[in-house]
């Protein structure tokens, strides 16, 4: 059994009356790719977000590296954990709206965490960013301003900017939905190759080929808990629950 | 009709008073880029306090909230006065605080300084809140997520964008705060109102007063153009559908 990365315990949260997470159960080895399928108000964004502790669950504990990183004063302030740094540090976000710094250039964008956090000195930081945007493609892009990119390479910026920060895992919020279709490949494809390195991944997608061909494991919710999980050809080709069944029947009838 | 301009248009009479006039505006002037500066930063201080996240800075955000109601609701002229008539029988304040002379300017220059701060600090905390409040959500989510904490968010990421969102708006306070400046006349500072009615109750005419009103409006004019502009092109812009949503 591979080391483990993450691991979520009995994860709930709620927004109000509302309980979006129900009780998670996961498990994620290092390097290993999990894809978190499900309808919209399943709980699946909740899930990510509670992992980097931008909402940090109310009952429950997470395990990074093995240690838990739900302790920590008072609760649904956001700022519960005495860990924030050790997570933020280590866990990278890339999100729908791609979120990227619009008063900055794209090598700013991806130069500023590590320089503001880590307090690295600027020439290093600056090698490290331009280094990290070519490998996404755009090293031809450094000194634009985000707004006259495309989506898809907005989004790949957003990714050179998480990786920036040298994190151990991964988070992905359906980061392909806002994308025109034609777009959707060329992040995809940065996305295979940060697999292939070893990356450890936590990938919310509604891309079922992706989730096939680069997950090592697919966790389906719905209504806050998770109904199957398993092999991408278990849970995609043969579901044994109905609701999976159905949820998949309607997402590859489009 | 001739009585008219000879009470309030009088050239010649204008022409005479011109040094003095100017004299008063230039105070006035002063003043204002004393307040100015002040406010803007008191201001930009009372809005960060008020966005300080968490159930343990509630207090903080309390207390901000309730000076900005406060002081948004207080007339200024009436805080002016209060600060003028009260400081000064503040035994307790050494003198060269409590009768302020700093940079040869005389005392109601900085209890006018102070009012003006005061009460302009919660207008301007109110305009930088606005502009925070604009800069989407997930701005602040994705420099959290990569570990920068609130106060670095604050300072890299939200407001630079904030400040940027409400630069027409600050304008316009500003603008108003130029104006504004003349209630400080009452209070024996010698900037251009009370120029101008010196000179008028000895010669019995306006054009003094009226000579100020014109520099206000030479002054004034350029900067409301220049905020009508920064309106234009910030809807433009909203109207091309800015930076997020292109795909």
């Amino acid at each position: 059994m591979a080391e483990s990365m993450l691991k979520l315990e009995d994860i709930h949260k709620r927004f109000g009356d509302l309980e979006v997470l129900r009780g998670v159960n996961l498990d994620v080895a290092k390097g290993e790719v999990v894809c978190v399928l499900g309808p919209s108000g399943s709980g699946k964004s909740t899930l990510l977000r509670c992992v980097n502790l931008l909402e940090p669950p109310e009952q429950g504990e997470i395990f990074l590296e093995g240690r838990d990183i739900c302790k920590g004063p008072g609760s649904g302030t956001g700022e519960s954990s005495w860990e924030l740094d050790f997570v933020r540090q280590r866990v990278g976000m890339v999100f729908q709206q791609f979120n990227l710094f619009p008063h900055k250039t794209v090598l700013e964008n991806v130069t500023m965490a590590p320089e503001k956090v880590l307090d690295k000195p600027r020439a290093e930081v600056k090698a490290k960013a331009t280094a990290l945007l070519e490998r996404v493609g755009l090293s031809d892009k450094l000194s634009q301003y985000p707004e006259r990119l495309s989506g898809g390479q907005q989004q790949r910026v957003a990714i050179a900017r998480a990786l920036a920060m040298d994190p151990q895992v991964m988070l992905f919020d359906e980061v392909t939905s806002a994308l025109d279709p034609e777009l959707v490949k060329e992040v995809l494809d940065t996305m295979r190759e940060l697999a292939a390195e070893g990356m450890t991944m936590l990938v919310v997608t509604h891309e079922m080929e992706f989730a096939k061909e680069v997950g090592d494991q697919v966790v389906f919710m719905d209504g806050g808990v998770i109904v199957e999980q398993g092999r991408p050809i278990d849970v995609l080709d043969n579901p044994c629950e109905e609701r999976t069944k159905k949820f998949l029947g309607l997402v590859l009838e489009r | 009709m001739n009585e008219v301009i000879h009470q309030f248009f009088d050239v010649g009479f204008m022409a005479e008073h011109f040094d003095e006039v100017l004299e008063g505006f230039w105070l006035t002037i002063q003043l204002w880029l004393f307040a100015a500066i002040l406010s803007l930063a008191w201001g930009l201080g009372l809005a960060l306090l008020r966005q300080l996240p968490g159930r343990k800075f509630l207090p903080v955000r309390f207390v901000t909230i309730a000076y900005i109601d406060v002081f948004r609701a207080v007339p200024l002229l009436l805080l002016i006065v209060l600060i003028a008539t009260g400081i000064p029988s503040l035994d307790f304040i050494p003198k060269s605080i409590r009768i302020p002379e700093w940079f040869g300017k005389p005392d109601p220059f900085w209890y006018g300084t102070l009012a003006l701060t005061i009460t302009y600090g919660a207008y301007m905390a109110e305009v930088y809140r606005a502009g925070i409040e604009a800069v989407p959500q997930g701005q602040m989510e994705a420099a959290r997520s990569l570990g920068m904490n609130h106060r670095k968010a604050m300072r890299h990421v939200i407001v630079p964008q904030a400040v940027g969102k409400v630069f027409a708006p600050m304008l316009n306070e500003l603008i108003t705060l130029m104006k504004d400046t003349t209630l400080v006349s009452v209070i024996a500072l010698n900037e251009v109102v009370l120029t101008g009615q010196d000179i008028q109750s000895g010669t019995f005419n306006s054009s003094a007063l009226t000579l100020g009103a014109l520099m206000f409006i030479v002054v004034i004019l350029p900067l409301a153009r220049l905020t009508d502009k920064l309106i234009a092109r910030n809807q433009g812009r909203v109207a091309r559908g800015s930076h997020i949503e292109v795909a």
